[in-house]
């Protein structure tokens, strides 16, 4: 009955995971325990929490969460804390100052996993607008931070985005 | 060989063996920006997080493997353990490489194989200086290249025009001392002739002195303007070339990482900008600061109280040009910006026009233009506006200056101890004074903008191309064609590998047919073949010689290649044809028609060979198109062919008639011919099946039919499936 041109929507019960002793993700998935899973957002900028691609460690896709709230306890935290690891695109909670010192810009941030700081050599080609108020913000060395909607930052972040931007 | 970390000292000692690796991860055991070390000996790999004692100890006799697992923004090193795998450390995307290369280490050390080595690559590259993240390819880092390197850096394009620019410089200073002139004709008008009675001689001769000086400034600045412009306009051409030249020889990955359309407007306006600098701004900097420094002398020796009354407003115009000058440079970069995206999507649309008519969305297309339009708009009113407003305060300061004058000097005239004349030409000085206190926004515009602009355009001249000629190539003169893949791994993206350990022996001669799924890795590897790219691992030779120490040119002489995206340059049939070979004469390019089967449907239009194609070739079909460029790789008449996918836009008679000329075509040749239609390949000597990078099959056609389950197997049953349904043969 499986057809292979369906997305396949994993219904909220078939799917339990859990983390093994070495803090590989894994778990059950309609019945088939993994070792081992990665979890894809396939809207990375639009959806967070939804529309999550479930592979094994072939890479073959098991099915699509629809919804990480549908999960249960358990399920629902590894999953996000997988997601989490996974993406690592830490949200920017303040900026608290961007220069532009002898032709890079150097951002401090603070971000929801800590401080950090962004070099770019550029705004056009390293920082990408989004719909939504997103802002992406890449480094580099090729890390990322995003700003998931400028409008809802502080006064003083506000202030440096405007100015930069 | 060893990562430039260190291990603290007190993890140090908790491992007695010598350590095989040693580094840092930039994230902790949660996911935060935070660290982790990690080291690796002969018996065990350990990893600490920040308390002494290690996190996480294993046993190298209990690993199984290492694979560094790449995800967004970053990774982990997972090992897999008899008990399942293992999470030793995550990383941001600044250690992927680094990882990639611990992982291998790891693995390595855990099998007592050979340990790899650590190529320069691998570490996270940063300014030696600075510490700052550098970029691919950039060798200067660009926090150490500052302003007045950047203002050197231009002033050295004026260097071959130092004759015209010289004497513009020697009339600007001539124009500037004859200005000065006026001004005391005036003071001696007033005072000495129209106020003594019978002096029309003397009237004569002062007004005569008026129109002389007049008319040798009016010359001076025809002649300077007109050197203005030809230093310009040949300032403008070198810098286009050199921006030009500097584009077309880097290597295709920086044009991956880059939306193209962004150049155009490069090439122009950021060589316009600089321009304007080096001839109307530096010229004008030198002649307004002489101006100021005489009319200053002046000023002071005709009465030196009054000049400094007039002075009192100068140090808050300074003060205002020093608030005002890191505003206007941001605002001019948003405007570069705003109009920059307006460029992209003019050309994007305009690229895309078929597929926007197609779908109905022009409104759509309108709106977005609408919306970037405003902003430009935008952009432009508060950077103009911003002008209007400093202009007026900028007179309003000046005018109190004269006004000051003005009040002082008009008490001292009432008093009769300064004579009108003189007041008059202090005046008149003052003016000038002030004017080129004003052209300094003029020239803060300007050299923010050419700033910006030669930041931009350094940055392409500077990028280092990733594919670099050795630096004594070895001549291959007119090779065998004898071709060698060892071990070949590459990736656009160094951690995600799209080929991997390619092992391919090919004689000169030999033709082989590449086939596997779509994203297979085909086309990455005729792209490596034609270095287009460099490997990440492993050489590619051509008899026995690594490519790399071939001149790319040396290189592409003896490769014709027909790519999957056809692109036609603007121009007739013939000259697309002869691109290669711009010699060719008319009976070579025709010949070299007929074999692609070009030569019949070129002859029936209208205007033959010499038919203009546009941009993309919108003229000719898909399939006449793939013909055209077809001709195009045989005229080359190179040692190695390659075809991806060259006929997949013909029907199957025109297919076959065009094998068939190739298959004459590559007698002799080493032909790489990649197609998707199986029955394209029937001439190839092997077949190479790729897939998901690697080499799955080689064989013939026969010798990979009989594999039960194999790839190339499924695939010529599907295909033939598909023929009987549509009644075709194979
Ligand atoms: N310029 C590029 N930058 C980044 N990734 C690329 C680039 N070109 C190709 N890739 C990726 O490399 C992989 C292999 O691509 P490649 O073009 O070699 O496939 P192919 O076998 O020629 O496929 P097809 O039969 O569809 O032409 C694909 O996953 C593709 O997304
Ligand atoms: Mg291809």
């Amino acid at each position: 009955m499986k057809d292979p041109y369906e997305i396949r929507i994993l219904p909220p019960a078939a799917v339990n995971l859990k983390r093994g002793a070495g803090g590989v993700l894994g778990g059950k998935v309609e019945n088939t325990h993994y070792e081992e899973l990665t979890v894809y957002r396939t809207f990375p900028f639009r959806f967070d929490e939804e529309y999550i691609s479930v592979r094994n460690a072939k890479g073959e896709e098991l099915g699509i969460i629809r919804e990480l709230a549908e999960l249960e306890q358990d399920s629902r935290e590894e999953l996000r804390r997988e997601l989490q690891y996974r993406y690592f695109l830490p949200r920017v909670n303040r900026i608290v100052s961007v220069k532009f010192k002898s032709d890079l810009w150097l951002w401090d941030l603070k971000t929801h996993l800590g401080p950090t700081r962004l070099a770019m050599r550029n705004l056009q080609d390293y920082v990408q607008l989004h719909s939504g108020g997103r802002v992406i913000l890449s480094d580099i060395s090729g890390k990322r931070c995003q700003i998931t909607d400028w409008r809802s930052l502080d006064g003083h972040s506000r202030k440096w985005l405007e100015d930069t931007l | 060989m060893q990562t430039k970390f260190k291990l603290p000292e007190f993890f140090q000692r908790q491992v007695s063996e010598p350590l095989l690796l040693e580094c840092k991860a930039d994230l902790d055991p949660e996911g935060c920006f935070g660290e982790q070390w990690i080291a690796v000996s002969e018996e065990k790999l350990v990893v600490w997080h920040r308390d002494e004692a290690p996190r996480l100890t294993l046993p190298l006799a209990e690993i199984k493997d290492a694979r560094a697992v790449s995800a967004v923004g970053g990774g982990s090193l997972h090992i897999d353990t008899d008990f399942g795998p293992v999470v030793a450390v995550r990383y941001t995307a600044a250690l992927i490489p680094m990882f990639d290369y611990a992982a291998k280490l790891i693995k390595a050390a855990a099998h007592s194989e050979e340990l790899p080595v650590l190529s320069e690559r691998d570490l996270p590259r940063s300014c030696p200086q600075c510490g700052n993240p550098l970029d691919e390819g950039m060798q200067v880092c660009a926090q150490c290249m500052n302003k007045g390197k950047l203002a050197i850096r231009m002033l050295r394009y004026a260097k071959p025009y130092k004759l015209q620019m010289v004497i513009a410089g020697v009339l600007l200073i001539l124009t500037t001392l004859v200005e000065l002139i006026p001004p005391y004709l005036t003071k001696i008008m007033i005072d000495d002739v129209l106020g003594a009675a019978r002096q029309s001689t003397r009237l004569l001769a002062v007004i005569g002195g008026l129109g002389l000086t007049t008319l040798v400034m009016a010359a001076m600045q025809a002649v300077r303007g007109l050197i203005g412009i030809w230093v310009g306009s040949k300032l403008m051409g070198d810098f286009r070339k050199d921006i030009f030249s500097a584009l077309m020889k880097l290597s295709l990955a920086f044009f991956d990482r880059r939306q193209t359309t962004q150049f155009i407007g490069r090439v122009n306006n950021d060589a316009e900008a600089m321009r304007q600098f080096l001839t109307d701004g530096v010229i004008y900097v030198i002649g307004q600061l002489l101006r100021f420094v005489a009319v200053l002398f002046i000023l002071f020796s005709l009465d030196w109280k009054l000049t400094l009354f007039a002075l009192i407003p100068v140090p808050f115009m300074v003060l205002l040009s020093m608030k005002i000058w890191p505003k206007i440079g941001r605002l001019a970069y948003q405007q570069w910006r705003s109009i920059l995206r307006l460029n992209m999507l003019v050309g994007d649309s305009l690229q895309g026009i078929r597929v926007v008519k197609a779908f109905g969305r022009e409104r759509t297309e309108m709106s977005r233009y609408e919306q970037t339009n405003t902003e430009v708009v935008h952009n432009n009113l508060r950077m103009e506006g911003m002008w209007q407003f400093i202009f007026p305060v900028f007179s309003l300061v000046t005018g109190a200056g004269t006004l000051l004058i003005w009040y002082h000097g008009g008490h001292k005239v009432l008093e009769g101890t300064l004579q009108l004349g003189t007041l008059m030409a202090l005046l008149s000085y003052l003016g000038m004074l002030f004017g080129p206190l004003e052209w300094i926004q003029q020239m803060i515009n300007w050299t923010s903008t050419a700033m910006a602009a030669a930041y931009r355009v350094f940055e392409v001249l500077d990028t280092v191309p990733e594919v670099m000629d050795v630096h004594e190539p070895v001549p291959i003169g007119t090779i065998k064609g004898d071709v060698a893949f060892t071990k070949v791994t590459y990736g656009y993206e160094k951690h995600n590998p799209v080929l991997k350990e390619i092992d391919l022996q090919v004689k000169s001669g030999e033709m082989i047919g590449l086939v596997g799924h779509s994203g297979a890795g085909k086309s990455t590897f005729i792209n490596l073949l034609c270095r287009f790219y460099d490997t990440d691992e492993g050489s590619i030779s051509i008899d026995g010689i690594p490519i790399r120490s071939i001149s790319q040119t040396d290189l592409r002489k003896q490769i014709g290649v027909v790519l999957q995206e056809t692109f036609l340059f603007e121009g007739s049939i013939a000259e697309n044809i002869a691109y290669a070979k711009p010699e060719a004469t008319p009976e070579e390019i025709m010949r070299a028609a007929k074999i692609a089967n070009a030569h019949d449907f070129i002859v029936r239009m209208p205007d033959g060979y010499d038919t203009q194609v546009g941009e993309r070739g919108h003229k000719l079909s898909g399939g006449e198109k793939q013909r055209v460029a077809i001709a195009r790789a045989v005229i080359h008449d190179p040692r190695i062919l390659i075809l991806d996918e060259a006929t997949a836009s013909v029907d199957t008679e025109t297919e076959r008639q065009i094998q068939e000329a190739i298959a004459r075509l590559v007698h002799g040749r080493t032909t790489f011919a990649i197609a998707h239609r199986l029955s394209t390949l029937r001439n190839a000597d092997r077949l190479v099946v790729l897939d998901k990078g690697r080499i799955n099959e080689v064989g013939t056609h026969e010798e990979l039919v009989k594999i039960p389950g194999g790839i190339y197997r499924k695939l010529v049953e599907a295909q033939q499936e598909l023929s009987k349904i549509k009644g075709v043969e194979v």
